[in-house]
């Protein structure tokens, strides 16, 4: 049977869309200089946006068909772990491969939306809208990933710090996409991620706290300290990063004076926006506390 | 301005179907206007609430933030697929059971969500339950019961 839509009332405004079959051909159907036209990979924040007319889209340039390329989650010859840019965060969730690699994705994906928002949503999707009170740019930073951008003079690859510029800001242009993300095999890295929520687990953070640690020898050699959601853009905490650098592990903690420095340099180096998820201030209070709870963690990992 | 419409075919409850579409129409209001099955509906329209839930090629999606355009080609399921042949499902009957809904308006979601958790899972721990439904939201605040039921099936269904 063939229906027609002549009952069909639609929340969303009439667009172009397009589904190409290869990434030359999606790149072609981008544009530069047009906010009007989007790449669309799970498409679950861009029909909120369109939702809400926020985002009034001429063109969209869905990348589903390129699923079968660029969907994929694998070891590099280099046993850096690289994640396809439209791989879906629930392929990201129950990869043996990703737990196996960096079990912090694991443990964060179940308090990371929903489980049909993870059937579809890409990690592209995760990276290139940039809202900052999203996870996987605050995991992703912590690990140092690797991004690979497509555009139409080649490839380039991006820092995860690199690419998030700013509040929905990222370093794409407009006719770039977003292929995959490496993760780099580092020995004796452990990691965690603390995410706040202030009422339900569904609800955006007040804070995503995320940190590495590379231990050798019953000593962190290097740590990445980073905070997101209380901020801009997923950002690295230096001072924290250094007083953690050299310290002696003891048991699953450190030495309550490196745990004070740590919690100083995060609560004076970071500056935590006041919105719907709390002041600024309580915010910092909650990072002073989660950073410490997330370095037991990570060494517990 | 003029919409270019298209056709999609795509099986529905197990039935080839095709329909006219325009590319911004959504999942959702294309199996409720076009097909008539109204047990998913539009709540919060925003992807949280779950009781917009459909099955597309065996996962759960939420219909309100699917495009129909992209059910070309695929298998889509509805509640109303979950009783054979007018006998209901154990998950079906152990939310009558055990009083799992009031006004109902979120049940087609929790009842779709929860058949694909015990697919997959057929002995899930409470903390999977909560895990799996925790994009479910039921004003009537029905939870204990719809837990007690997904366990209840459980237990039937082992
Ligand atoms: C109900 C709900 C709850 C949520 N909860 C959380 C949460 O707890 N934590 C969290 O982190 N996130 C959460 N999110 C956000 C979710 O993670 C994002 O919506 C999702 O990751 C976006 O991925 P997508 O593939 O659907 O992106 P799309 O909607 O397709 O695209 C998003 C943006 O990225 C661009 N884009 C997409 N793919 C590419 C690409 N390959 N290259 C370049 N640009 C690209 C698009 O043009 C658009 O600007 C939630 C979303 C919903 C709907
Ligand atoms: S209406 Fe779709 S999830 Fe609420
Ligand atoms: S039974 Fe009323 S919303 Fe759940």
């Amino acid at each position: 049977m063939n229906r027609g839509n002549d009952r069909l009332e639609n929340l969303l405004i009439p667009f172009e869309l397009l589904e190409p079959r290869t990434l030359p051909e999606a790149l072609s159907m981008l544009a530069d200089d047009d906010t009007a036209v989007r790449p669309m990979g799970g498409g679950t924040a861009l029909m909120l946006m369109m939702k809400a007319a926020v985002f009034t889209p001429r063109r969209l340039v869905s990348l589903r068909a390129l699923a079968p390329a660029l969907g994929g989650i694998a070891l590099d010859e280099r046993g850096a772990l690289c994640l396809g840019g439209m791989a879906t965060l629930s392929s990201l969730e129950h990869s043996a491969l990703v737990k196996t690699h960096a079990s912090v994705i694991t443990r964060a994906m179940p308090q990371l939306s929903n489980v049909r928002v993870r059937h579809v949503a890409t990690v592209g999707g995760a990276l290139a809208h940039a809202d900052p009170h999203m996870d996987l740019p605050t995991i992703l930073t912590a690990l140092d990933a690797r991004v690979q951008i497509a555009g139409p003079g080649g490839s380039r690859e991006l820092f995860v710090d690199a690419l998030i510029t700013g509040y929905y800001e990222t370093a794409l242009a407009g006719n770039e996409l977003i292929t995959g993300v490496a993760i780099d095999a580092v020995p004796g890295r452990k990691a965690a991620y603390i995410k706040c929520t202030t009422r339900a687990a569904d609800d955006w953070p007040a804070l995503g706290v995320a940190l590495s640690l590379v231990c050798s020898g019953g000593h962190i050699e290097t740590a990445r300290v980073v905070i997101g959601a209380a901020t801009d853009r997923p950002t690295r905490v230096p001072a924290a990063e250094a007083a953690l650098a050299g310290a002696l592990i003891e048991g699953t903690t450190l030495a309550a004076a490196t745990l004070d420095r740590v919690r100083d340099a995060v609560a004076s180096q970071v500056v935590y926006t006041s919105d719907a998820q709390g002041s600024g201030a309580y915010k910092r209070q909650l990072a002073r506390v989660h950073v410490v709870r997330a370095i037991t963690a990570a060494l517990q990992a | 301005m003029s919409v270019a419409t298209r056709t999609i075919n795509f099986t529905l409850n197990g039935a080839p179907v095709s329909a006219t579409i325009a590319p911004h129409h959504t999942l959702l209001e294309v199996v409720r206007d076009t097909f008539g099955l109204n047990g998913a509906r539009e709540s919060c329209g925003q992807g949280l609430c779950g009781c917009c839930t459909l099955m597309v090629n065996g996962q759960s999606v939420s219909g309100c933030l699917s495009l129909a355009a992209f059910a070309d080609g695929a298998t889509v399921t509805t509640v109303e697929n979950l009783a054979v042949d007018g006998k209901l499902s154990p998950l079906q009957t152990a939310f009558i059971e055990c009083g799992a809904f009031q006004c109902g308006f979120c049940t087609s979601g929790f009842l779709l969500m929860a058949t694909e958790l015990l697919a997959s899972n057929p002995k899930p721990t409470e903390g999977e339950i909560r895990n799996h439904l925790s994009g479910n939201l039921c004003r009537c605040a029905t939870y204990p019961e719809v837990m007690r039921a997904v366990q209840l099936a459980a237990e039937r269904m082992a």
